[in-house]
């Protein structure tokens, strides 16, 4: 591929405008941290492969937003991402990251044992040792474990007959070992518009891995994952995804982070990957939509996390919503919930990670009647832990108003 | 996809535009790669501050200025255009009400202490205006690096002000609270935005103002509340308080942008930020789609039966110059006119001379749509606003936000007008 | 008038200059050095920043590529801090000759310069956006180093023995005596002041000037200037300096020096040394060649161009291509030359063989006064140097990192803050920001001064306490200065950052309004 366009050579394209530093949530809040402009393509003039000298620059989350905004195309967050996995190659990767970043290793230890996992989880001491030990936040949102995988849900579960359209589901480890109920509505909502709903086997995608710098274990899940999908992209099969920051992954960051743009298999992939409710939105500007919705009458405040407005789709559940009788929905313009995938976890960076969520958190508060909804499954615990108040994925309004429940 | 109208460009032109087509119904989408030159903009509305020489009276100046200047984009927009669409903003717009008129220019002091003519201005900078002279001081705030007021006071009182105005004016430094030794401008609106803060710093200054001096901030007065900042430094120091526009990110052009982008939602329209507008199908001399880069390996057309290109100028990268001094126009395609021959110099050495580049940009028909090479309508259903115009030199003219905000303003009519 | 007396007059505040000062003094004798601007603003501040194996030489040119190994194994010694160890490679390109490669490693072995060939694979693992269709590839020892630093740090040396240094002292004469150079009439350019200097010697290193230094005193020296751009890139496209394995041609080096990677250079005959004008076509010979390079090059960001010329001496006027001459350098004693006595001109040579340029002179020197003392330079490191510790590209985010929240950063490109641009005020006793600008690269980054213009000139206002109209001036004078160089190469990104930076300049501060206005401006 032509080297202009790798991630590094982005930074050409800065101007030094800071627009990107105006949106970092993360900067906002800190001065530990000194922003996007700075640690992206600013120092990354001064890095070469010996890596940087910059520990600030461990205080990004990694949420992507100075990418999304940044109007000369520098992909910021990316170059970051790279620079820290360089930096914590060289400085060495605490266990605790690299635990963290294994959900589905996690899931399979965890899920035969749930009812003592989950007990531990929600046990004050044993999380006061964790936050000793591992330096995880005792009090940071940690997902209990379902019992019994999504997986083994849908190898009995009977398929849609008759049906005339197919469609390929990535549910990700989350929905897979910590919420298959999310999974199971989404495959009902599909249905319930005529969709046979094909369940591959798949393992994580190495977003977690790469998220905390693990490049090579991240380059691996994620190859393996793209194989997998990637004969049923080749036949032309569209694939959803519920976890919006797995979808992303797959259709970008994968490739740009990872350097990974000669994968063919990823790029099929990627070319074919929706998010359920792009994916559900643009079956409505086809007319394809059942709109068959009861009225829900609740107020719901909505949250599009950082992720999903790195897809550069708008905020396609919103439009969903307003499809629904009787839901009022109040779209939150913050623009993170602070926890961006495991950052908000660690206990150095919990507390930024709260302020970073805090506008949200009010507002949520605020707003809620019943929910609040939100794509994102690391976000959604992290707005129930901060307000208590649960917090759903959108398919769970829909799957409600279309009555399936 | 699709929509009604789609707008490319998250600038004043395409949000502009973007607000009118949503309100007068419109399923409306509007593509930006990142918000516009409005985070980095004073806010002032400035519709003819140079023609060269220096204008006081916009409206009497235009008809002369176009009839000179038969290409320049004012010469497709009446003043009446200019002035409604002023009035529609600050009517629009009410947390940030603009004051001012197309009749007279104010004269606003900039961080370097040059006073600027502007028509249309934030009435919270209002009263830095310099043509009936006044005494000032200006404070400078301890970890701003980006605000020098003993130089703004130096050279203000050196200007060339309107003859008999005479200006005093003078710099008091601040040693406001806290210990981080570099603060941007956005890290001090949020700071001013806390009570405690403004009554510290009005504790500190009180006392080093003299009587019948008024006060200039640099542009930080508060985000989200700059109102009832703003209103609460006043009643505190007892004196008009007024804002002077500083280096980028501007404080002030964020809280237009935040007002625009609410409104846009708020009526509707649906808005893709960080998304690239890569290329677009015609058939038959009409645009029919706009293809989207979105993060999937897949382009993604947007259907529509009006567009907005309002991409800004070769400042956003739409239009560009590669290496070989060719110039291009990334989304339709368009010609770009006002381009010097090939091999004909692009610049010359000297910054303030003439530049031969300098009022390149897409040439327009009366109702701004863009034309091709030959002079033609290159398509029925695209129209251009804002700093993508050719014709133009809106940093010398000091025309930015004049030009953006008509045009934008002017384009919607048009779709408007079409549509019913 | 004011007078001066020393006992060597050094005429031109290059390397060259400022070597023979440094050496000069630290044999004893008092010196004084005149530049007619300030150090290093002569050929040697406008080069591309190769350390020289002398690979680039062995085959054209063999003495040459002998002095340049001799001197970067001294200079790695002595100048560390001023050299980043990047490592050279040559590379033959799908233009290159192929026959070419085995002269090259014949020659590196008859001039002593390690050589290896390595797999072009692993050249490319190292360089992986250099062109992918090379066919071999070598290293050699090539380096980059910092050419101002080099000459602050040789000046504060030399000073440190004892030596005056003079910047902005123009020679406008030459006083001649009993066949004997006695010392020179100088204008001092910011007093204004002509100075006398009188001299038991005088050096005449004022580069591609010489000849009309020795003419002042009625020696004949030809020099052909011979000019060459170069073309600075946003950031380090490869962190080993890149040449073709092929004669020396336009554009066949790039360069990774400090955050930028340079490609050079074009040698085109000129009639004045002060000629640096940049034409179209020699931008787009750059340009081609970078391609052939790293593929790709033109799309990627030009920052800066910039043009310099060489001393090149040739006893004979005559040759149409200054690169068929010598790059030895040639010591003229005057005396033996013209009957002129205690004046000698040095000139000729590279960047990195100064040292040895200023060695042979003084033992000259030494010899026509009737003298000894050894020369020591090639063993006591400049100051701030350690033998091994070479600069690092990370030093200044090193630094930085600790004082994030103490001290501002002003030109965030370059990341120079505010503490470092105070001191270099008050160091370098110049209300000019140009001169700042070359002590720590102030404003020399993508930006090229659009965001620390105006702080650093706020910052002048306030630390030299000088009027507005001042400060105002030194404004204007660098936003031109920074156009200067990068109008002839202003497309792709650096033109969005033309566009911001106009709209910073001339719609947020409207400079072009300020009182004392624009000298320059039409
Ligand atoms: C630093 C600065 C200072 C200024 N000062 C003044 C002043 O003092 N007075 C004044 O009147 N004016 C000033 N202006 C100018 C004024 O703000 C602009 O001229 C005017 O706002 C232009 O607006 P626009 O909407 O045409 O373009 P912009 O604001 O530049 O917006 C362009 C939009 O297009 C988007 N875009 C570009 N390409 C694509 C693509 N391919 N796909 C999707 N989106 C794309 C961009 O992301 C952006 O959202 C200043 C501008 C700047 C930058
Ligand atoms: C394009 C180019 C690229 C090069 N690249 C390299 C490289 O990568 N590596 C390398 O080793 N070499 C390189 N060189 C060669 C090297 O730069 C020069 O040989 C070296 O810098 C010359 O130094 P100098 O001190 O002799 O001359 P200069 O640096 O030119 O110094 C002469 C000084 O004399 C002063 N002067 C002139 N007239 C007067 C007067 N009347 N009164 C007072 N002062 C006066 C001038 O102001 C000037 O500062 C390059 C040369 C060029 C042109
Ligand atoms: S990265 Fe983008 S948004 Fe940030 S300063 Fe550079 S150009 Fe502006
Ligand atoms: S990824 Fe998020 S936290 Fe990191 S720099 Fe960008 S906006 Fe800030």
């Amino acid at each position: 591929m032509d080297t202009m366009e790798w991630v590094r050579g982005s930074l050409d394209h800065c101007v030094k405008c800071t627009i990107c530093e105006t949106f970092c949530p993360v900067s906002n809040v800190t001065p530990l941290f000194p922003g996007p402009k700075y640690v992206g393509p600013q120092l990354e003039r001064f890095r070469t492969d010996d890596g940087s000298p910059d520990a600030s620059l461990d205080y990004c989350s990694g949420c992507g937003i100075c990418t999304t905004v940044c109007p000369q195309g520098v992909k910021i967050a990316e170059i970051n991402s790279q620079a820290r996995a360089k930096m914590k190659a060289q400085r060495g990767i605490p266990l605790r990251d690299r635990i963290i970043a294994r959900p589905s290793a996690m899931g399979k230890v965890g899920t035969p044992l749930a009812p003592i996992a989950n007990f531990f989880l929600k046990n004050h001491a044993f999380r006061w040792l964790v936050e000793r030990t591992l330096r995880v936040h005792r009090k940071a949102p940690m997902p209990l474990f379902a019992g019994r995988t999504f997986q083994s849900w849908a190898r009995r579960h009977p398929p849609l007959t008759p049906a005339t359209k197919a469609i390929v589901y990535f549910h990700g480890c989350s929905a897979n070992h910590f919420e298959p109920r999310v999974a199971q509505m989404a495959v009902a909502v599909l249905e319930h518009n005529g969709y046979r709903v094909i369940v591959p086997r798949q393992d994580c995608c190495g977003l977690p891995l790469q998220s905390n710098g693990l490049f090579d274990d991240a380059r691996r899940y994620v190859r393996k994952l793209a194989r997998n999908l990637e004969p049923y992209a080749r036949r032309g099969y569209d694939i959803v995804a519920t976890s919006t920051s797995c979808g992303l992954m797959l259709k970008r960051e994968a490739r740009e982070i990872l350097e990974l743009e000669d994968d063919e298999d990823l790029r099929t992939v990627s070319a074919h990957m929706f998010d359920i409710c792009e994916f559900l939105l643009s079956l409505h500007e086809r007319g394809a939509l059942r709109t068959d919705f009861r009225p829900l009458d609740m107020r719901v405040p909505y949250h599009a996390p950082c992720q999903q407005q790195g897809h550069g789709i708008g905020k396609p559940a919103l439009e969903l919503f307003g499809l629904i009788p009787g839901l009022e929905v109040v779209d939150s313009d913050v623009a993170c919930c602070g926890v961006a995938g495991t950052y908000g976890l660690k206990t150095e960076k919990y507390d930024i990670a709260m302020e970073v969520g805090a506008p949200l958190f009010r507002q949520v508060t605020a707003v809620a009647t019943e929910v609040a909804a939100c794509d994102s499954e690391t976000c959604r615990w992290q707005i129930t832990r901060a307000t208590g108040i649960p917090s759903v994925h959108p398919v769970e309004l829909l799957y409600r108003a279309y009555g399936l429940s | 996809m699709s929509a009604d109208a789609v707008v490319v460009g998250a600038g004043l032109a395409g949000l502009t535009a973007g607000v009118r087509l949503a309100e007068a119904g419109l399923r409306t989408t509007l593509v930006g790669k990142g918000p516009g030159a409005m985070h980095l903009a004073p806010a002032t509305i400035d519709v003819l501050g140079y023609a060269p020489d220096l204008v006081e009276r916009p409206a009497a100046a235009l008809p002369s200025f176009v009839a000179e200047r038969p290409d320049h984009p004012y010469a497709r927009l009446s003043a009446d255009t200019v002035a409604a669409s002023a009035e529609w903003l600050s009517a629009h717009m009410p947390p940030l009400a603009y004051v001012g008129t197309l009749e007279e220019n104010y004269l606003l002091p900039t961080a370097v202490g040059v006073p600027k003519p502007s028509a249309f201005v934030p009435e919270a900078m209002a009263a830095g205006d310099l043509r009936s002279g006044s005494r000032f001081a200006f404070a400078g705030l301890r970890a701003l690096k980006d605000f020098y007021p003993a130089l703004l006071a130096d050279n203000l009182s050196q200007a060339k002000l309107p003859t008999g105005v005479t200006v005093d004016a003078r710099a008091v430094h601040l040693s406001d609270p806290g210990t981080e030794a570099d603060v941007s401008p956005l890290g001090y609106a949020r700071m001013f935005e806390d009570r405690e803060f403004r009554s510290v710093v009005a504790a500190e200054l009180l006392p080093r103002l003299e009587p019948g001096e008024s006060v200039g901030f640099p542009s930080v007065l508060g985000l989200h509340e700059h109102r009832t900042t703003w209103l609460d430094l006043q009643d505190r120091l007892g004196r008009p308080v007024f804002e002077v526009p500083t280096l980028p990110p501007s404080v002030a052009g964020i809280r237009l942008f935040h007002a625009l982008r609410d409104a846009f939602l708020a009526a509707g329209g649906r808005l893709l930020i960080g998304s690239t507008a890569a290329g677009a199908e015609t058939k038959d001399g009409v645009v029919t789609h706009v293809v989207i880069q979105t993060a999937a390996a897949r382009p993604t057309p947007i259907e529509a039966r009006w567009f907005v290109l309002a991409t800004g100028g070769f400042a956003e990268g739409a239009i560009f110059l590669d290496s070989y001094g060719e110039v291009h126009e990334s989304v339709f395609g368009l010609a770009v006119s006002g381009v010097p021959a090939a091999g004909e110099p692009r610049f010359v050495p000297r910054y303030f001379d003439d530049q031969p580049m300098g009022r390149a940009g897409i040439a327009v028909d009366e109702r701004l749509r863009p034309l091709d090479a030959d002079g033609n309508v290159a398509f029925r259903n695209l129209f251009t606003a804002g700093a993508a115009l050719g014709g133009a030199e809106p940093w010398r003219e000091l025309s930015g936000n004049g030009l953006a905000l008509a045009s934008g303003f002017a384009v919607a009519s048009a779709i408007v007008e079409w549509a019913s | 008038m004011a007078t001066l007396h020393t006992d060597v007059l050094v005429i031109g505040g290059g390397s060259t200059g400022v070597g023979v000062a440094r050496d000069a003094a630290m044999r004893g004798f008092s010196t004084v050095l005149v530049d007619r601007g300030d150090l290093a603003t002569g050929t040697t501040g406008r080069f591309h920043g190769l350390l020289h194996s002398g690979g680039r030489y062995v085959v054209k040119d063999p003495k040459a590529a002998e002095e340049c190994i001799h001197e970067n194994v001294i200079l790695r010694r002595i100048a560390a801090d001023c050299i980043e160890d990047t490592g050279g490679l040559f590379v033959s390109t799908p233009i290159d000759t192929p026959e070419y490669a085995d002269r090259f490693v014949e020659g590196c072995r008859a001039a002593g310069i390690p050589v290896e060939e390595i797999p072009v694979a692993e050249a490319l693992r190292r360089e992986p956006r250099m062109n992918p269709l090379i066919s071999r590839a070598f290293t050699v020892p090539d380096a980059s180093v910092d050419s101002w630093k080099t000459v602050w740090a040789c000046a504060r040396s030399a000073q440190a023995y004892g030596s005056r240094i003079l910047p902005y002292h123009e020679v406008l004469d030459l006083t001649v005596e009993g066949g004997a150079v006695r010392g020179a009439l100088v204008k001092d350019r910011r007093g204004g002041e002509d100075v006398r200097i009188d001299a038991d010697f005088v050096v005449n290193a004022s580069g591609a000037w010489a000849g009309r230094i020795a003419a002042m005193a009625g020696c004949d020296a030809t020099v052909l200037p011979g000019k060459g751009i170069m073309i600075a890139m946003n950031h380090r496209l490869v962190n080993t300096v890149v040449n073709r394995c092929e004669m020396p041609a336009d554009g066949d080096i790039i360069v990774p020096i400090r955050t930028v990677s340079v490609i050079g250079t074009t040698d085109q005959k000129v009639a004045d040394p002060d000629d640096w004008q940049i034409a179209r076509d020699e931008v787009q010979k750059m340009m081609d060649a970078g391609e052939n390079l790293v593929p790709g090059f033109r799309r990627a960001r030009a920052l800066r161009v910039w043009g310099g010329v060489r001393p090149l001496f040739q006893d004979k006027a005559e040759g149409a291509d200054t690169r068929d001459v010598t790059r030895a350098h040639t010591l003229l004693n005057h005396r033996q030359r013209d009957g002129v006595e205690r004046f000698l001109t040095i000139t000729g040579g590279k960047f990195c063989t100064f040292r040895l340029m200023a060695e042979d002179t003084v033992d000259a020197l030494c010899a026509e006064v009737g003298v000894e003392h050894a020369c020591r330079t090639a063993d006591e490191p400049l100051p701030d140097s350690e033998p091994g510790r070479y600069y690092w590209l990370g030093s200044r985010v090193e630094r930085r990192e600790p004082t994030l929240h103490e001290d501002q950063l002003i030109c965030e490109c370059e990341l120079v803050s505010r503490r470092r641009l105070e001191a270099a005020m008050l160091r370098r006793e110049t209300v000019d920001l140009d001169d700042i600008r070359r002590t720590i690269r102030l404003g020399m980054g993508p930006c090229q001064g659009g965001f620390c213009i105006y702080r650093a000139t706020g910052i002048l206002h306030q630390v030299e306490k000088i009027p507005g109209e001042a400060a105002n001036r030194s404004l204007l004078d660098f936003v031109q200065e920074r156009w200067k160089g990068v109008q002839p190469i202003l497309y792709g990104d650096q033109l969005r950052q033309a566009r911001l930076d106009d709209w910073i300049f001339q719609g947020i501060l409207d400079v072009a309004h300020l009182p004392g206005g624009w000298v320059g401006a039409a």
